[in-house]
């Protein structure tokens, strides 16, 4: 069951997760009325109604919240953004790739950041797009609604401001703010799904890195080179470091995070 | 009868700049549209007029100063709605086709948000009280 996990999705579950798994796969069997584990295997096998992409979702790990290490959105205005526009030519947008996005929370989250922190907000054109593998997820993202927790370290003028109350504790964020980030599913360890999106200034890849093995930690770092523009940064997770996994990125130490750098002239080996 | 909120319709491409816009002007005390080019913008005003335009020069199908020459060239009152633009471009050319082509201010990016709600304020103030009459 693991190994058929790690082939669909680059994830390693161990012994020690195994709690984990079994929790997971009873849950499905449970929604998907099969009698035994043989019986649900099969059905997943076969992709009986989607059964693969059910699994999957299962698996993923949703739980995330607004402005979370917001170190790196404070290093985004303060150096990266003021980095990457020296190479723009009028006109050129700013593209900043959230992935994966989980249920919305960090593509939101870096577009109000923008709007009420970078002072150049009305001169680039910026484009957000956020992906993520579990099509459920995207499906909430789209939705956009949240409960007090996600929104825990928003003040409570952000949140009027952003956000519309939709019922006891469930806010929905801004119409206009829900448009103007893209949504997608990709799986960023396919680099045929990769590729589609073109050329990035700032990839957020926080806290996904540690679900994966040192093969697919390779593949994935090799995918988001080759989605970054020439001098294009990537911010992973507190407990995660690139250096550890490939050779291809520079370290750039700012005053608010550590983050990574495809080198300018494009060159490696 | 309570004051009314002056409306503006904020025309630029960039979707998070509009939000800016809007998100900055809705502090300030306006109610806010929006449109991604000239041709979607002369097909809003067409059904409702505004108190000011906040326009962008650069955008695709039909740029700013095409659209502003185009109202201009309209019946009133659509052809007499305050319009500030704004571009990153600063050059004197750049002022000097904005004029021509009929806005009544021009803010060069980046704009802050105090200019913008005091030049919007100032220049939908001073428009002429058209709406409900016409």
């Amino acid at each position: 069951m693991c190994d058929f996990l790690y082939r669909r999705t680059g994830m390693v579950f161990t012994e020690a997760k195994r709690y984990y798994v079994d929790r997971r796969v009873v849950d499905r069997m449970l929604a998907t009325g099969a009698a035994s584990f043989t019986s649900y295997f099969a059905r997943l096998r076969s992709d009986l109604q989607n059964e693969v992409e059910q699994f999957i979702n299962a698996f993923t790990i949703n739980e995330t919240y607004f402005y979370r290490e917001d170190h790196h959105l404070r290093c985004l205005t303060s150096d990266l953004l003021a980095e990457r526009i020296r190479t723009k030519k009028p006109g050129e947008a700013i593209r900043i790739w959230s992935a994966p996005c989980s249920t919305g929370e960090e593509p939101y989250s870096i577009a109000i950041w923008l709007l009420e922190n970078w002072a150049l907000a009305d001169s680039y054109d910026i484009e957000i797009v956020g992906s993520d593998i579990d099509t459920s997820a995207l499906e909430a993202a789209r939705e956009g609604t949240f409960g007090r927790r996600a929104l825990m370290r928003l003040t409570p003028e952000l949140i009027e401001k952003y956000f519309e109350p939709v019922g006891p504790e469930r806010w929905r964020i801004a119409e206009s703010l829900r448009q103007s980030i893209l949504l997608t599913s990709v799986n960023i360890v396919d680099s045929t799904q990769t590729r589609a999106y073109g050329k990035f200034d700032v990839i957020f890849c926080r806290n996904v890195l540690i679900y994966f093995d040192d093969t697919s930690r390779r593949i994935v770092a090799e995918n988001l080179y080759e989605s970054l523009s020439p001098g294009g940064y990537i911010c992973l997770g507190h407990s995660e470091s690139m250096s550890r996994i490939s050779p291809l990125f520079e370290v750039c130490r700012f005053a608010d995070a550590i983050v990574y750098r495809r080198p300018r002239d494009g060159g490696h080996g | 009868m309570a004051e009314q909120k002056r409306r503006v319709l904020v025309v630029d491409d960039a979707s998070l700049v509009r939000l800016y816009y809007r998100t900055v002007l809705e502090d300030g005390g306006f109610e806010v549209d929006e449109a991604l080019n000239g041709i979607e913008a002369l097909e809003k005003l067409t059904v409702s007029p505004v108190d000011l335009l906040i326009i962008d020069i650069n955008m695709p199908q039909m740029d700013g100063l095409t659209f502003l020459a185009s109202l201009r060239r309209r019946e009133p009152p659509l052809s007499s709605i305050p319009a500030l633009v704004s571009s990153t471009e600063s050059r004197q050319e750049d002022f000097a086709a904005a004029r021509r082509a009929g806005a009544n201010f021009y803010l060069t990016k980046p704009v802050s948000r105090e200019t913008l709600v005091e030049f919007s304020s100032l220049l939908s103030g001073g428009s002429p009280p058209s709406g409900k009459s016409g």
